[in-house]
């Protein structure tokens, strides 16, 4: 039986919240930018699939290529496919859509963190007397 | 390794600055909706308009937005009878700008939604932040 890696669990999905937070405001500031693609993050099961294999850093054609060891690029970000309305400007960015992402991310960051918290206190309980 | 979270305000404070600036170029076209020339038949005021493009951050790889350029309004402009104006040609003719209030104020309105929604993102950013410090508490 594996150990359940709370902590790490929760820390990875922090990370992958703010890169999507990150993603989202990049959208929000390109509203009005013609020919702008709306993005979005892959889905967090997505990642945790990659990471279970083992498989965190980002993909390269061949060995020689550099890749980057920061955690926050191991998430991919993709252009929005389904769903989307392309403006006559070629912009594809939904404001309302994007308000609404924001508003999950923010209720999963306050589940992440309130998890945490809660986990530390239990720890905390076995370990005082 | 940067902090997505602080690229994110980056990235929203880059839309504050557009937006305002395209308020600013909307103000300067609604000031300007009756600045005739000064000789007779002379081209009046040119409504501007703002041209957006986004721009990656080399340091935090985020998508900015910046202004690219503020580009003039081609279209044409109208002309009224008003003899006694110094602009006026032989024929008491005057070119008015080429600016339409109801198209500077829809713009003006849609400015301020971006605004807004920038702001909200900051707001979001630091909120995030905040409750990943309120961790370290209780």
């Amino acid at each position: 039986m594996r150990p359940i890696q709370l902590f790490q669990l929760a820390a990875t999905q922090a990370r992958w919240l703010s890169v999507r937070q990150d993603v989202v405001a990049g959208n929000v500031a390109n509203v009005n930018t013609p020919g702008y693609k709306a993005m979005d993050v892959e889905p967090f099961s997505s990642l945790l699939d990659r990471m279970n294999e083992g498989n965190q850093t980002m993909a390269a054609d061949s060995a020689m290529h550099l890749v980057s060891d920061d955690p926050n690029d191991a998430v991919k970000t993709e252009p929005v496919r389904d769903g989307v309305t392309i403006k006559p400007s070629g912009n594809s960015v939904d404001l309302p859509q994007e308000l609404i992402k924001q508003g999950d991310i923010r209720s999963q960051f306050e589940l992440n963190t309130g998890l945490v918290k809660s986990f530390h206190q239990m720890m905390m309980m076995t370990v005082k007397s | 390794m940067s902090d997505p979270l602080q690229a994110a305000m980056k990235v929203a404070a880059s839309g504050l600055d557009a937006q305002s600036t395209r308020l600013r170029i909307v103000s300067e076209n609604m000031a300007n909706a009756q600045s005739t020339g000064a000789t007779p038949g002379s081209d009046p005021y040119r409504r501007k308009v703002v041209d957006f493009s986004s721009v990656l951050d080399r340091q935090t790889g985020a998508t900015e937005v910046s202004v690219e350029r503020i580009a003039t309004d081609p279209s044409d402009f109208t002309t009224v009878y008003d003899p006694s104006n110094p602009a006026a040609d032989a024929k008491g003719m005057v070119k008015m700008p080429n600016v339409n209030m109801i198209t500077e104020m829809a713009d003006m309105r849609e400015a301020n939604r971006s605004y807004e929604a920038n702001l909200q993102t900051i707001k979001q950013a630091r909120d995030l932040v905040s409750m990943t410090i309120d961790l370290l508490r209780s």
